[in-house]
């Protein structure tokens, strides 16, 4: 125990003093994962808020006196002598917003109780445009039915048979647990994997690279405690990084302008001690097994970049399984319960939501322990052969 | 005392390395059957071409690889039964000075100290009198990755014999090296030798040899072809030079070799 202990506290010094891992563990998901995530919400809701406020230049074609006055407001600016062409074309340079043609039948045929056709045309690209158009014109066709029903003498009720009332039962804290749970699995997972990859190859592939491995193999050190050694400390950093990237998250969404009450409640709510314990619990065998994985893999490279070339697709087997819980309708169950990355970005959606079952919960501990073992046994079986230690 | 009891070291071939190798054999004899004494208060060298399987014998000696056959009995133990013990037991230092980068001299010499489970009181002790000899003292702030090559070679030093090791195994040690460093290692040896411990030296430097040995071995394509006292050997070859010599014999070897194939 002296032996791994004596060879984690060097690694760890040695891996702290390194300022890739630092960046890569510390920097990006402490620092700059917040930053980013309040800057992209403050750019996509200003982004938003000018998209709303802007004024629509609109050209309409027809018989439009009727609807001119109806549309025309601060927020529409009503152009006219333009043809359908010079329109089209002045959209194409977005010099224009939209163009509303009203065909030669549409005025007869409204005041005839008939229906009458428009054509918009603009660009889907341009944001809320549409939609913009189409709550103005709902309003004037709203109104356009009133007076018809009123004419006819009926009652609006007639074309309403039923009125239908959603209620929403589950709580702010299930929507939003739901929610950001996707998210957030997705990226500590994903940077749990880049904060134990750069110590395994640094720890393993590193010291063979450079000759130490070998120094350190006359030492009287078991290769057991050696590779235990390094894999906690590989563990450890994965583990920080993972922590880093909640606590930056957590703390970003926290202090995030403008965010609704519930919103908030939900964000303390994760901040919990029982949070914390159910998370570390999955997190802890999951840095192992993945510190594991990635020294049983590495040990085979000869040069650092040799490894990186061998995890880069490894990425992928990380990437997929943490991203397959951010899509709808994949929920935990106990099939899903025993896929790992995928059961603990699962299970963590359902904690942050407050619907976890606790049975479910085991399993995946016990899982991630089980396979934390596999993987610090598969490594250890390569780091004993004498080809994989030595250059 | 290291007793190299009829050790062989075998490799299997994969089918890339036979086709690199242009043989059709599934496995090469690195070393084979190969024995020798090396005892205490004097210097044995191990002398071969590269490749003739010098450094597999060292790391056999020091545990990193085990022999396929035979056995090297270090300091009384076994590296078959007791790789452990006699790990405590040795120093191993080679020319290329394999330091961690990003650590003082005082953090690397503490953690080998640590994993030889030494006394707080003696490491320090210890360390002093290597840090004051070797003149680390003065750079013992600096990281590695900012020393000199003579530099990191004393530290180097100072982290293979941190234990006070009774063997001690220099592979090759100032390959490299300018004159200065390089001297530095002679003396060291000297300074071995004086304390009784048991030394083996492989180098391609004849004129080392020459200074330093009482003992040497030749070893060419895994095989032990000559071994003796450097006394004899200079009796025996008097005529030549150690460089001749040493070609003379690693030719003849060759040309019965290729009569007995």
């Amino acid at each position: 125990m002296n032996t791994i202990l004596t060879v984690y506290k060097k690694e760890l010094k040695d891996t702290l003093r390194d300022k890739r891992t630092l960046i890569t563990s510390i920097v990006i998901p402490a620092i700059i994962i917040p930053v980013l995530l309040f800057a992209v919400t403050k750019l996509t809701s200003s982004l938003m808020k000018k998209e709303a406020d802007k004024k629509l230049k609109i050209v309409l074609i027809g018989n439009t006196e009727a609807f001119k006055k109806q549309l025309e407001d601060s927020t529409f600016t009503l152009l006219s002598n333009l043809s359908l062409e010079d329109g089209k074309a002045a959209i194409a340079k977005d010099s224009l917003d939209a163009i509303i043609e009203f065909t030669p039948t549409f005025t007869a045929n409204v005041n005839d109780m008939k229906s009458g056709k428009m054509n918009i045309y603009y660009k889907s690209t341009n944001l809320m445009l549409a939609s913009r158009i189409s709550e103005k014109l709902e309003i004037i066709k709203a109104g356009i039915l009133g007076e018809r029903l009123k004419k006819l003498n009926i009652a609006p009720e007639t074309l309403a048979p039923f009125d239908i009332s959603k209620i929403d039962i589950a709580t702010a804290k299930e929507q939003i647990g739901k929610m950001v749970g996707g998210f957030l699995p997705y990226i500590f997972i994903i940077f749990c994997f880049l904060g134990c990859m750069y110590p395994a190859i640094d720890l393993i592939t590193g010291e063979k690279e450079k000759g130490t491995m070998e120094t350190l193999l006359t030492s009287p050190a078991s290769r057991f405690h050696i590779l235990i050694g390094k894999i906690l400390t590989i563990a450890t950093i994965g583990l920080a990084a993972a922590s880093m990237t909640i606590i930056g998250m957590v703390g970003g969404l926290k202090y995030m302008p403008n965010l609704p009450a519930d919103f908030l409640t939900t964000i303390n709510d994760m901040i919990s001690m029982k949070f914390i314990i159910m998370l570390f619990a999955m997190l802890i065998p999951l840095s192992i097994f993945l510190a594991g994985m990635l020294s049983a893999l590495v040990i085979k490279a000869k040069s650092f970049k040799e490894a990186q070339s061998i995890l880069t697709p490894l990425n992928f087997i990380v990437i997929i399984p943490a991203l397959l819980a951010t899509i709808p309708g994949v929920v935990l169950n106990w099939q899903t319960a025993f896929v790992p990355i995928l059961n603990i970005a699962l299970a963590t959606k359902e904690i942050i939501a407050g619907t976890i079952n606790m049975a479910q919960y085991a399993v995946i501990v016990l899982s991630l322990i089980a396979l934390a073992f596999v993987a610090a046994f598969l490594s250890y079986k390569q780091f004993s052969k004498e080809s994989m230690v030595l250059k | 005392m290291i007793q190299v009891q009829n050790i062989s070291k075998q490799y299997s071939l994969t089918k890339k390395q036979q086709k690199e190798l242009q043989t059709n054999t599934s496995s090469i004899n690195a070393v084979n059957n190969v024995s020798f004494t090396c005892s205490p208060g004097s210097v044995f060298s191990l002398l071969g071409a590269n490749g003739a399987g010098k450094t597999t014998t060292l790391r056999m000696i020091s545990t990193i690889l085990k022999p396929t056959s035979g056995n090297i009995i270090v300091g009384g133990e076994s590296v078959l039964d007791n790789p452990e013990k006699v790990r405590t037991k040795i120093g191993f230092l080679t020319g290329s000075t394999n330091l961690y980068d990003r650590l003082t001299p005082g953090e690397i010499v503490q953690y080998f100290a640590d994993l030889h489970g030494m006394d707080k009181t003696i490491f320090a002790e210890r360390k002093d009198k290597l840090f004051t000899q070797l003149g680390i003292h003065e750079f013992s702030k600096k990281k590695i990755a900012q020393m000199s090559t003579g530099m990191k070679q004393k530290v180097s030093i100072a982290r293979s014999m941190i234990h006070d090791p009774s063997i001690v195994i220099f592979d090759e040690p100032t390959s490299g090296l300018d004159v200065i460093t390089a001297n530095s290692i002679i003396e060291l040896i000297k300074q071995c030798k004086q304390e009784g411990k048991t030394i083996i030296f492989s180098s391609h430097i004849m004129s080392e040899v020459d200074l330093l040995c009482d003992e040497l071995a030749i070893i060419s394509k895994g095989n032990l072809i000559y071994s003796d006292t450097m006394k004899n050997f200079r009796t025996q070859y008097s005529h030549q030079s150690l460089t001749e010599a040493f070609i003379d014999i690693v030719k003849h070897d060759g040309q019965k070799q290729e009569v007995v194939s």
